[in-house]
């Protein structure tokens, strides 16, 4: 393994694991409070990705616009998915099948975004300016583009802010102690009528502007949140659902895992040895690397 | 002794049913409507299979498109690489389907809910992504598997479409009476108790890992059944056959019919058939509607239409019976209450 080898490992690391970190630490945050798995995160993705080719694409706007566009839209996205597939089902809440009918509902969701997207966009995949042309040959031809540095800091800033938004504010410790304990939280006065649409939309809006960058690496088509999605399944098992801390390992964990894989087996091979190491982790672990059976999550 | 009056129709409706179904070739309808009936038949099969797993047995299993799939690649590989007869190959197909469930099980085993649903559904992505990148020629990647003989080769198309309906309709009625019997033997009591009290059936004596190993091998060898018959019939299959599209459409399906129930899976995919044939010409406003319709089913009909059904029927029979209800009425309602299926 040549010295080459090493750094284009670390740069995908880096690249990829940021990205992974951005779109499963939205899963985590609404598995942690509201114990769904959001189906539906993939279909944010896609439309932050839409977002980013309108704005930039056709509209010829500055990336920043796209970036808070984005942000916005796939808010209110998200806020609208959690009044239409969440929130009639929560005084089922208690109901052992809660989880899995909410994953049903969300996948519906997702369905049906997908198909209106099919629908409006049509099927043909859409090039998405990059956020930021032009790279830096780091060492020895390998490559690093600023679009991937970017949405590596992008990604970085936003789970630092979203830990400062989590730890300091009102309504991040609302969502902490919704997810530690819903009855008392309820009891201590937080408006958990607003507060699930609030967390919905914020992860939303993250995965959203994921898709701004995902966008500009790929493409905008109505099947762009499928890969995405599942990368980000991948993540969520590995860290541990409801586990923030173990999220972000696990996603630069797979970004490491994955680049190596690349490098030495190929891009067609990366994925299924994932899987492969998914297996071991979870037999060995069944929760993920953090996960806790059902206490004491974020 | 007297037997709510649903119970004693289903048996005679069932064979209405079937022996319509059985006669429509006969009224030489064109080979269009043979095939959709066909697929949907198909369909239903893998939809028993799944319904099988995820309601009767309460395993959150949303792989078993890629046992589907492999079915259908087995059986096709088995028919051109093998000189064994094309109905040995599909039953082979079939075989290699239970097999690798058992398999995928295995991890499963000390898995709770949510996380059993996680790791099947991205084997089922891994398996269409790895057929998808084939460049071995094995499987023909995503350009579809080469074309394989199918069961009826030597007949004309007219005579082998036919001979397809027929057999399919033969395989899938007892496929759904096999699973009405276990799901009402002890096994399938056993398996009930699992998913409803999976601690206190345990406590009773009950293995939940071994149960939940059979389980995946009945609900796999009817899934890689479904996969090799789907193969036969359209000599070919391609990795558009998994994925999230046609999942889907099987979700939709079973669960509009009513998760865990008989007839789930019957009535969702004759309904979802319906639309989809209806709007034949619009697949994106086709999958919308499906969407939607999934979204309000689950969120206003727990149950679904099945249970739908049942709980009406019981409100009418109740209603009628308002006056002479005695201990025996209250034990038939007891006991259907039973029978009703778990809630999707």
């Amino acid at each position: 393994m040549s010295m080459t080898d090493v750094v284009g490992i670390l740069v995908t690391t880096i690249t990829l694991g940021s990205i992974y970190g951005l779109v499963a630490i939205g899963m985590t945050l609404i598995y942690g409070t509201l114990r769904i798995l959001d189906m539906s995160q993939g279909s944010m993705v896609m439309a932050g990705s839409f977002i980013a080719w309108g704005v930039m694409a056709v509209a010829g706007w500055n990336p920043v616009i796209a970036i808070l566009l984005a942000f916005a839209g796939t808010f209110v996205l998200g806020t609208l998915t959690q009044l239409v597939s969440v929130q009639p089902l929560l005084s089922r809440r208690n109901v052992v099948d809660f989880e899995m009918i909410t994953f049903i509902t969300t996948f519906a969701v997702a369905l049906v975004f997908t198909n209106v997207a099919l629908q409006v966009f049509g099927p043909y995949q859409k090039n998405v300016t990059p956020v930021i042309s032009g790279g830096i040959n780091i060492y020895n031809g390998v490559n690093l583009s600023y679009q991937a540095l970017t949405m590596a800091l992008v990604s970085v800033a936003l789970m630092v802010g979203l830990g400062v938004f989590l730890a300091r504010t009102r309504w991040g410790m609302a969502i902490r102690a919704v997810a530690q304990d819903l009855d008392a939280a309820r009891l201590m006065g937080i408006p958990i009528g607003k507060l699930y649409p609030l967390t919905m939309g914020l992860a939303s809006a993250l995965a959203g502007i994921g898709g701004v960058f995902l966008g500009g690496l790929y493409f905008a088509s109505p099947q762009a949140g499928d890969l995405p999605l599942l990368e980000a399944l991948i993540v969520v098992i590995f860290g541990g659902l409801g586990s923030l801390p173990g999220t972000i390992y696990a996603a630069y964990a797979i970004g490491l895992i994955q680049g190596t894989a690349e490098i030495f087996v190929g891009t067609t091979w990366s994925l299924p040895i994932l899987y492969g190491v998914i297996l071991i982790v979870l037999i060995a672990r069944p929760h993920g690397l953090l996960g806790k059976p059902a206490e004491a999550r974020l | 002794m007297t037997r709510a009056p649903m119970s004693r129709l289903q048996p005679a409706l069932a064979a209405v049913l079937v022996l319509t179904i059985a006669v429509f070739p006969l009224d030489h309808p064109t080979q269009y409507w043979l095939s959709v009936f066909v697929t949907a038949m198909i369909l239903l099969l893998l939809n028993i299979s799944w319904n099988f797993i995820l309601g009767v047995a309460g395993v959150w299993n949303f792989g078993q498109l890629a046992i589907y799939g492999l079915g259908g690649y087995g059986a096709g590989l088995l028919m051109l690489h093998s000189p064994l007869p094309p109905w040995l190959a599909v039953l082979g197909g079939a075989l290699g389907g239970a097999v690798i469930s058992v398999l995928i099980a295995v991890p499963t085993l000390r898995l709770y809910g949510i996380y059993t649903s996680l790791l099947t559904f991205a084997f089922a992505e891994v398996i269409q992504y790895v057929i998808l990148n084939d460049g071995t020629g094995l499987t023909g990647g995503s350009a579809g598997f080469p074309t394989a003989p199918g069961l009826f080769s030597a007949l004309s198309p007219d005579a082998a479409m036919n001979a397809y309906y027929w057999t399919i309709l033969v395989v899938v009625v007892l496929a759904m009476a096999a699973v009405a019997a276990i799901t009402r033997s002890r096994l399938g009591m056993a398996l009930r108790a699992v998913r409803d009290a999976p601690a206190y059936a345990a406590a009773r004596g009950v293995s939940p890992l071994r149960l939940r190993m059979v389980a995946f091998a009945i609900s796999g060898f009817l899934a890689g059944l479904a996969g090799a018959l789907y193969l036969s019939f359209n000599q070919s299959i391609s990795p558009s056959a998994m994925g999230l599209p046609p999942m889907s459409v099987d979700v939709t399906m079973f669960v509009i019919g009513g998760l865990g129930t008989m007839y789930g899976p019957l009535v969702g995919t004759a309904l979802v058939t319906i639309v989809q044939t209806a709007l034949v010409t619009h697949p994106g406003v086709q999958q919308t509607i499906l969407g939607v319709f999934l979204l309000i089913v689950v969120v206003f009909v727990p149950g679904g239409l099945v249970g739908l059904v049942a709980r009406t029927w019981r409100r009418v029979a109740e209603w009628a019976d308002e006056d002479d209800d005695d201990e025996e009425e209250a034990a038939d309602a007891a006991q259907q209450e039973g029978a009703e299926q778990h809630v999707a």
